[in-house]
């Protein structure tokens, strides 16, 4: 079973190293942090990370983030290829310190929904006890300083996902508009249909969501499911 | 070379006062002229009180590096030992006095004027006329400061060079620059507080000054801290053209091609812009972490 979710973003300058002296955003910092604690305090026996890649597959638990790719000046470390969103995912655990169990699962970017709901529906049965970290980013269209500059449909995409989960209302997740989110560069969409697909078998969780802005243009959410 | 010479070594803290700074960090010398008559901005600092403020602007824009001359380098009214200890040693005291940690340096080629300085409080003898009195060394041992060892072509202080000519004028500036650097090694100055300065004009004409910028590397390459002076020297200027007061691009230019190269000590006026000049040749070595990186990384 699910025993709880967390869904964070997956900016690079998540990884410390990437942003130079300043310490940038530190309450989206402080949010995911907290997220990951709690979503480690449900005790789980695995924890599977969640993240859009080129292809869905899973990769080692013992990948990590190659920076080089973002930073040439950090020197060559990790696993180069390791996605983003799922190197991320692996940093925010080690941070939190958790050492147990773990699977980088991987979502293909261009997965249609049906695949994706299929793939979170075979997560629960991982453990008895699963936890699902969920890496994915809102759309990068929310102000005219964004990477894709401003879409006015930006917004009010963001905030149905977002209420979305607040509402632990998985069957808006699963009914995300593919092309849509990619006009908007919602790069999360099909991690959060993976999650859609690990929950809505159960009954609906409570959701919180401890932080949502577009700093930066780019929606950021961080929610708890449990 | 000759065997006087001091050897390569491997590069190492550079020790100035109380603070030893890193082979990586770069360091910003800041003038500050007692005279009437120095070429840029004549008189600018002359008055004690405009002295005074000009070292809390260079102290506020983060200098490393306080250097105090009293003597212009061209010829000009003599200075005497006395007026120069006049011009340049009450100042010292003063700044001393409201900076107790700032790395005070004294621009001199008179043994009389160092040791005077450094009763003051000055930490730093930079010999810019090449070791024309060699009891410089002697002062810097006992009072266990640093001291600058420049090349000036052999020039005796507060002469123009007249025709000048070197066979390679790289070779000759690293024989003589090495060449002190022992014999102060010698008088007993600590080797970490010894710093080699080619001396951009200095028995040199203005090719000769591009040639000792683009072979930096050599100096470098020698483990002693090198010092670069070019702030709007005649041969930034000759180079672009322009007066002593458009010379501010081609000034950084020159301390970014030699940061590049790995000099370490920086002597000029502009503070501010050679900090970021400096800083972003450091980001490009690897040597300077970036300030705060966003873009694309959002």
């Amino acid at each position: 079973m699910i025993a709880a979710a967390a869904v964070c973003p997956s900016p690079p300058l998540l990884a410390r190293e990437l942003t130079g002296r300043a310490l940038v955003l530190p309450e989206l910092r402080a949010a995911c942090a907290s997220a990951v604690t709690r979503l480690l305090a449900a005790g789980p026996g695995v924890v599977v990370v969640v993240g859009g890649g080129d292809a869905t597959k899973s990769w080692d638990p013992g990948d990590r983030l190659d920076l080089s790719a973002w930073a040439p000046a950090l020197g060559r470390r990790g696993t180069p290829g390791l996605p983003l969103a799922l190197g991320l995912g692996a940093m925010l655990l080690d941070a939190a310190g958790y050492t147990g169990r773990r699977i980088l699962q991987a979502v293909g970017a261009a997965e249609p929904a049906a695949a994706c709901l299929e793939l979170g529906a075979s997560l629960p049965a991982e453990a008895r006890r699963v936890a699902l970290l969920v890496m994915g980013d809102a759309s990068a269209r929310r102000s005219p300083a964004a990477p894709g500059h401003f879409d006015e449909r930006a917004g009010p995409f963001d905030l149905a996902v977002e209420q979305a989960f607040r509402d632990g209302d998985m069957a808006t997740l699963a009914g995300l508009d593919a092309t849509l989110a990619n006009d908007l560069m919602a790069t999360g969409r099909p991690a959060w249909q993976v999650l859609a697909g690990a929950l809505r078998a159960g009954p609906a969780p409570t959701g919180e969501v401890l932080y949502a802005d577009a700093p930066f243009g780019v929606g950021y959410l961080v929610a708890v499911l449990d | 070379m000759s065997d006087e010479s001091a050897g390569p070594r491997e590069p190492g803290p550079l020790r100035l006062r109380k603070s030893e700074f890193p082979p990586a960090r770069t360091l910003i010398m800041a003038i500050v002229n007692r005279t009437p008559d120095s070429f840029y901005r004549p008189g600018i600092t002359w008055d004690h009180q405009k002295a005074m403020e000009r070292v809390h602007e260079i102290v506020a824009e983060g200098a490393d590096i306080l250097d105090v001359g009293g003597v212009p380098a061209k010829p000009g009214d003599e200075v005497t030992v006395t007026e120069e200890i006049r011009r340049t040693v009450p100042f010292i005291e003063a700044v001393r006095a409201a900076y107790p940690d700032l790395v005070i340096s004294v621009d001199t080629f008179r043994h009389e004027v160092g040791r005077a300085a450094c009763e003051a409080g000055a930490d730093l003898l930079n010999d810019t006329w090449g070791g024309w009195d060699p009891r410089l060394a002697e002062v810097a041992a006992e009072f266990g400061v640093g001291i600058v060892c420049s090349h000036a072509g052999g020039l005796p202080p507060r002469t123009r060079p007249f025709r000048i000519a070197y066979e390679d004028v790289m070779t000759d500036v690293l024989e003589h620059v090495l060449s002190l650097a022992a014999k102060a090694e010698r008088a007993g100055v600590d080797e970490a507080r010894i710093i080699i300065d080619p001396a951009h004009d200095f028995g040199k004409n203005s090719w000769h000054s591009l040639e000792i910028s683009r072979r930096l590397g050599e100096m470098t390459a020698t483990g002693w801290p090198v010092l670069l002076s070019a702030s709007h020297k005649d041969f930034v200027g000759e180079t672009l053209g322009t007066s002593v007061d458009n010379r501010l691009a081609g000034t950084l230019a020159v301390a970014a091609v030699g940061a590049w190269l790995g000099a370490r000590v920086f002597r000029v006026h502009n503070v501010t812009e050679t900090r970021q000049a400096l800083d972003v040749v450091g980001a490009i070595r690897g040597d300077v972490v970036p300030a705060r990186m966003i873009r694309g990384l959002a």
